[in-house]
């Protein structure tokens, strides 16, 4: 099996807690009142250097040309309409393409649980057969992340519009170590909900 | 009768048929290039070979029959349904060798061979065979992502085209096609080499008809 991967990638989001207002809405209040969370890192940037000099605000604004804009309830629902798909994909009978089997169906709802609970933007999901389900990220880029969930192993695979440029393959046992699984969970570039242009970030920061 | 092997830089073409390579209303590259299992544990997907459909419009036109074809079959069965008529919308491109190199792609040691076959089926004479082996081991469904994120990757396009029997759909799915992670298809034959390549349909196509209609399979 290969190593950890030698690169991995910046991606902020932003999560509201509040259940009500537009995504507009986030700009008339103080920066204050959110709370943002580092998703990721790259060793390709110099991820050290920013927490001691720059402040969450300078960060933002400097090293993100846009950001996650997600509220809770909308996180939430994502992830229940997630669910609903595996369900149905799991009641499936016979030769329909989207069937999956109950034990990919336990251990992609393991996996999504996994990622629900550390607030990664729901994916989308697709399927080569019984044997296994895909989440997919993929942002403005064309850059993708895929899981490919089996019952016993896992694939992450990173994919940009050249080439796949990272490929991890993890056994039943790690699958089931979370602290395993969480790593890879925050690898590449979640698909953004509601972004914001680098022109928009300091009426949301400032 | 043969005509040789796929060289590496002939064009392979796959049409894009509305429904099945949409999820909901938005276009789905991995129904798109949907690889079914073999009888011998390879993975196989069908394409048109570009020494066949020499141009675009023999590439729609085989695409606008395959749609009627895939309409009268389930009408034979009972099965269709109006809303759920399959539309040609296009067709995507890639190259011969885009296909070969999946196995020397980088962290695809799990496929032992990946090849395009010329094999006629159904008296389609373009339709070519898709054909990868995996290596026997863990991890093959995350080996098929990545196969399927690959050819993704190799595609351009897309051709968009509305058959005249479509006339009625509007909004019509061919305007729902993205623009792949290779670009936009191009066409760079001379003019000569492309009358060589109608010249050369037409004398394969005429041998064809006389003397190959009774064979399944050649290459």
């Amino acid at each position: 099996m290969r190593g950890f991967p030698h690169t991995v990638y910046h991606r902020a989001m932003i999560i509201l807690s509040s259940t009500s207002g537009s995504p507009a809405d986030i700009s008339s209040g103080p920066a204050e009142d959110y709370s943002y969370a580092n998703l990721t890192g790259s060793s390709e940037f110099d991820f050290v250097g920013i927490a001691p000099i720059r402040s969450e605000r300078q960060v933002l604004k400097t090293y993100f040309s846009s950001v996650a804009v997600l509220e809770q309830w909308e996180l939430s629902q994502n992830y229940q309409e997630l669910g609903e798909a595996l369900n149905e994909m799991a009641a499936l009978e016979g030769a329909d393409e989207w069937r999956i089997e109950p034990s990919v169906y336990h251990a992609a709802s393991y996996v999504a649980a996994k990622l629900r609970e550390d607030s990664v933007p729901a994916p989308q999901i697709f399927t080569h057969g019984p044997e296994s389900v895909v989440f997919n990220w993929s942002d403005d880029n064309n850059d993708n992340l895929y899981l490919t969930i089996s019952a016993n192993e896992i694939s992450a695979l990173i994919s940009s519009p050249e080439r796949i440029t990272q490929r991890i393959d993890y056994s039943a046992s790690q699958f089931l170590n979370p602290s395993h699984l969480l790593p890879f969970a925050h690898l590449g570039r979640p698909i953004i909900l509601i972004s914001r242009s680098d022109t928009d970030l300091p009426e949301l920061i400032e | 009768m043969g005509c040789g092997r796929i060289p590496d830089g002939d064009s392979l073409f796959r049409p894009v048929i509305h429904p099945v390579s949409f999820h909901k209303k938005t276009f789905a590259f991995w129904k798109f290039i949907y690889l079914r299992p073999g009888s011998d544990d390879s993975l196989r997907g069908s394409l048109l070979w570009g020494r066949f459909v020499p141009t675009i419009k023999h590439v729609h036109k085989r695409g606008c029959e395959m749609a009627r074809q895939r309409n009268e079959k389930e009408r034979a069965q009972g099965t269709f349904k109006e809303k759920n008529r399959s539309v040609y919308c296009g067709a995507y491109e890639l190259k011969a060798d885009a296909v070969r190199a999946l196995v020397s792609a980088v962290n695809s040691d799990k496929v032992s061979s990946a090849d395009v076959i010329h094999l006629i089926e159904d008296g389609e004479i373009a339709h070519t065979e898709l054909r990868i082996f995996l290596k026997p081991g863990p991890h093959v469904e995350g080996t098929k992502t990545e196969i399927v994120a690959s050819l993704w990757n190799s595609f351009s396009g897309p051709l968009a085209h509305r058959c005249d029997c479509d006339s009625d759909i509007n909004p019509h799915p061919s305007g729902d096609l993205p623009l792949p992670p290779a670009g936009e298809y191009s066409d760079e034959r001379s003019h000569l080499y492309l009358l060589w390549c109608l010249i050369r349909f037409q004398i394969c196509y005429w041998f064809w008809r006389i003397f190959g209609q009774n064979t399944s399979e050649h290459s």
